[in-house]
């Protein structure tokens, strides 16, 4: 009998409705997410960010199901944390407000409500930008109350859908580095990330695992472990080595 | 049934339902000629304000003033002209079709221009390089660009046009009677002889025309503009299929104001300046573009101040009456009742202050009422996609009613479960409603249609949900649209004040309410005696919204740009 993963993904399909035709989007796609970094990895289209969205909750496989734990995911829970790949914040709610959105779910006071919003803020580098509005913040900036909104729930899983697509080449690299620092420290209380991307290179280099999908409708053609220690050299042979099985897979 | 039969039903009884069809055609082929008049005005003038940046400096400002003139203002210069020159039938039908060519032109032509602007400078550019001659680029290029902003404005003019139907076809002014074969006609004559059946089977009758236009002749005509846009991306596409019918829907309503009675009402913001804020080509500081915004505002307000008086003058004249004196048009206004010689009431200034006042109150009670519904139905659409499915429809076909053909109707149904004072007051608030409650209605729902796909599902993610959500997510998203829609919705209302608060009801009994609408439509029916006062209330009415716009809606108006969606 083998231990049951985090998140347990089990010959999930999904189709939509096109103009009264269905179109298949996913296509049987099986794997297990355990305590590890995981990254999928696809062309557009692929069904990926649907797959994400499918283990958040947000909305259901057509046929086969998700499992948190061993049980099927029913909604959206506090044990997740979502990043948008748009930042996805309220206008009118200052970095603060945005960041405590998730907590009201949880059942602790307004003062440690306050507490842990602070706390994740500081965290991510926005210290003093509490009380100003997200169109006051840079692209960058904004993308670390995302984060940090995700990170305040103190997720057992947290999900990233193309985080760092909307950002220039920069900031999106030092945010890169953020991420992986803030999860290899050991007080980080997640166990699980879930990031979809586009990019193979940033796949290679912060995943443990990356599943790679087919162009639509998507399905899982190959499962490949990174076994290189942090932080990786982009020239490293063995990095290329991964990057090239990958893309030689998607084309 | 041959012609001679149905011409002899027509005069023993008009409001045999056997009229209908023909009420319909003679209604239809009014509306068509003062279309295609609007149509070759609009093309020629819009061509030559958008290809000749010279002629532009003359037309547009031109443009600019006469659109924004209420019609009420030349309906009476216009009846007396037309009425002294060409006697009888003919006078009066030349006399209705140029008064729908005013409504219907203004928006036509306006599109025209809109649509020339957006040719991107790309196309102009590669025009030039490959050499394309005059006459190959206005029809290759500029024709294909004004297209679908001109079917917009197309679709735009006939709602506006359908509003006036009701009030040309069936006018008095001073002795002179207007009365046009028509369907507008066929409901105001059942409501003056009391017959609601009658009256209702002309209202269904010129809903289902309304319905039967735009089934036939805009909707085919609309599906062929996304051929002829400049689209920035093909994503945007699907999204425009998608909402399309509710972006239809939301342009026709706003059609019934944008004709000349009511722009002014409605935006402060003057054609001309917003025409600024459309060409990309001249750079306008913002400072000075609101300067000049301001300087357009006033020049306005002196124009239309000068325009009424001229008007007023222009009516003595036609009517071979002595120039008053300013002591005379005090006096002219002093001495003006609704009911005359009545002994105890309101006259002059006091009577226009508490007409205003009332006038005010009633719009105020159908804007809450209005509100609340409105909010109500957005926040239920939002939470069911099927309702919104089998709610639109509804609503698309709520709003397709002109509210001057509804309004007859609204006061027999009332009069006769309600005795008269309480009655005609409830009567005219609901139909104050009906000239409001659809601006509200569909900004709240697009408003609500375009939350970011990414802010619903983040707030699902987030546990967001319920009152939460409400309170959280939707009053804030629709607040902008609110407020617009609000302003929209009290330009709506004034210009509805005027249809809703005087009825002729069986055996020509005049029903009326205190109000300005009210005073407009006595002083109308006074003739040259009232034309003074049909000066004046027009120019209190326009300072109302004026200051009302500035007090209320501007201050919520930069409230709401935190509410607004980053692009």
């Amino acid at each position: 009998m083998t231990e049951e993963p985090v998140i347990r993904i089990d010959n999930v399909s999904k189709s939509f409705l096109s103009e009264e035709k269905p179109v298949a989007v996913l296509e049987n796609v099986s794997f297990n997410v355990g305590k590890e970094f995981l990254c999928i990895v696809g062309p557009s289209g692929c069904g990926k960010s649907t797959l994400l969205r499918m283990i958040d909750g947000l909305d259901r496989p057509s046929q086969g199901n998700v499992y948190f734990h061993g049980k099927p995911v029913e909604g959206p829970t506090p044990m997740m944390g979502m990043v948008f790949q748009t930042f996805a914040l309220i206008p009118w709610k200052t970095v603060l407000e945005n960041v405590e959105m998730g907590l009201a779910w949880m059942k602790i006071t307004e003062e440690d409500r306050l507490r842990r919003s602070e706390k994740f803020i500081q965290d991510v580098g926005l210290d003093g930008f509490e009380a100003s509005y997200p169109k006051e913040l840079s692209g960058g900036m904004k993308q670390r109350v995302g984060i940090a909104r995700a990170l305040a729930l103190e997720p057992e899983v947290l999900l990233m859908d193309e985080p760092f697509s909307s950002l220039d080449a920069l900031t999106a690299e030092g945010l890169r580095k953020e991420v992986l620092e803030i999860w290899s420290n050991p007080q980080f209380s997640t166990n699980s990330v879930i990031m979809v991307t586009h990019n193979v290179q940033e796949a290679v280099g912060m995943a443990d695992t990356v599943i790679v999908m087919s162009p639509r409708p998507g399905k899982v053609i190959d499962n490949v472990r990174i076994e290189m220690d942090r932080p990786r050299d982009q020239r490293d042979p063995r990095f290329y080595d991964y990057v090239d099985r990958i893309i030689s897979k998607i084309s | 049934m041959d012609l001679a039969l149905a011409l002899q039903l027509n005069a023993v009884d008009p409001l045999n339902p056997i009229n209908l069809p023909y009420f319909a055609a003679r209604s239809l082929l009014r509306l068509t000629l003062a279309f295609g008049l609007s149509l070759g005005f609009a093309l020629a003038y819009g061509i030559a304000a958008a290809m000749s940046r010279r002629a532009s400096h003359v037309l547009l400002p031109v443009l600019d003033v006469l659109q924004s003139v209420p019609v009420l203002g030349f309906l009476p210069a216009v009846f007396i002209f037309v009425l002294t020159r060409v006697p009888g039938e003919g006078g009066q039908e030349l006399a209705s079709i140029i008064l729908i060519f005013t409504a219907m032109v203004w928006a036509m032509t306006f599109a025209v221009i809109t649509g020339i602007n957006q040719i991107p400078n790309d196309i102009k550019e590669a025009s030039k390089a490959y050499g394309i001659t005059r006459s190959r680029y206005l029809r290759q290029v500029v024709l294909p660009a004004i297209y679908p902003e001109l079917i917009w404005g197309c679709i735009l003019a006939w709602g506006g046009a359908w509003y006036f139907i009701p009030v040309e076809e069936y006018a008095t002014f001073g002795m002179t009677q207007v009365q046009l074969k028509g369907l507008g006609f066929f409901i105001a004559q059942a409501a003056a002889e009391s017959r609601l059946d009658s009256a209702i089977i002309g209202l269904v009758a010129m809903v289902l025309v309304i319905i039967a236009i735009n089934r036939i002749v805009w909707r085919p005509l609309v599906a062929r503009t996304e051929k002829y846009r400049y689209e920035a991306t093909g994503g945007q596409r699907g999204f425009h299929a998608r909402h399309g019918k509710l972006r239809s829907s939301l342009l026709k309503y706003e059609g019934r104001i944008a004709n000349p009675i009511v722009t002014f009402f409605k935006y402060e913001k003057t054609n001309l300046s917003s025409f600024l804020e459309t060409v990309p080509r001249v750079h306008v500081p913002p400072k000075v573009r609101e300067r000049l915004a301001r300087i357009f505002l006033v020049t306005r307000v002196i124009v239309i101040i000068g325009f009424l008086g001229l008007m007023v003058l222009v009516i003595f004249f036609l009517e071979n009456s002595p120039i008053p004196t300013l002591q005379a048009a005090l006096n002219q206004i002093q001495s003006f009742q609704p009911i005359k010689g009545c002994t105890g009431c309101l006259s002059g200034f006091p009577l226009l202050a508490y007409s205003t006042a009332s006038s005010l109150l009633r719009l105020l009670a159908a804007y809450l009422i209005a509100l609340g519904w409105t909010l109500l139905a957005g926040i239920a659409i939002a939470r069911r996609q099927k309702l919104a499915k089998a709610l639109i429809p509804i609503f698309d076909i709520g709003q397709s009613i002109p509210a001057t053909a509804l309004f007859p109707i609204v006061t027999l149904l009332i009069l006769s479960r309600i005795s008269s004072p309480m009655g005609i007051q409830l009567a005219s608030i609901v139909l104050l409603l009906t000239g409001m409650q659809w601006y509200l209605l569909f900004n709240i729902i697009g408003a609500i249609h375009n939350i970011p796909n990414d802010i619903s599902e983040s707030t699902s993610a987030y546990g967001v949900s319920g009152k939460r959500f409400i309170r959280e997510i939707l009053i804030p998203a629709s607040f902008p649209a609110i407020i617009s829609g609000s302003m929209q919705a009290w330009g709506g209302g004034w210009n509805a004040t005027i249809v809703s608060e005087y009825i002729v009801t069986g055996q020509q009994q005049v029903q009326q309410v205190a109000g300005l609408g009210a005073v407009l439509v006595n002083a109308n029916n006074a003739g040259s005696a009232g034309t003074v006062v049909i000066a004046t209330a027009i120019i209190i009415m326009t300072l109302t919204i004026l200051i009302i716009n500035r007090l209320v809606w501007h201050r919520l108006m930069k409230r709401a740009d935190r509410y607004k969606f980053e692009s």
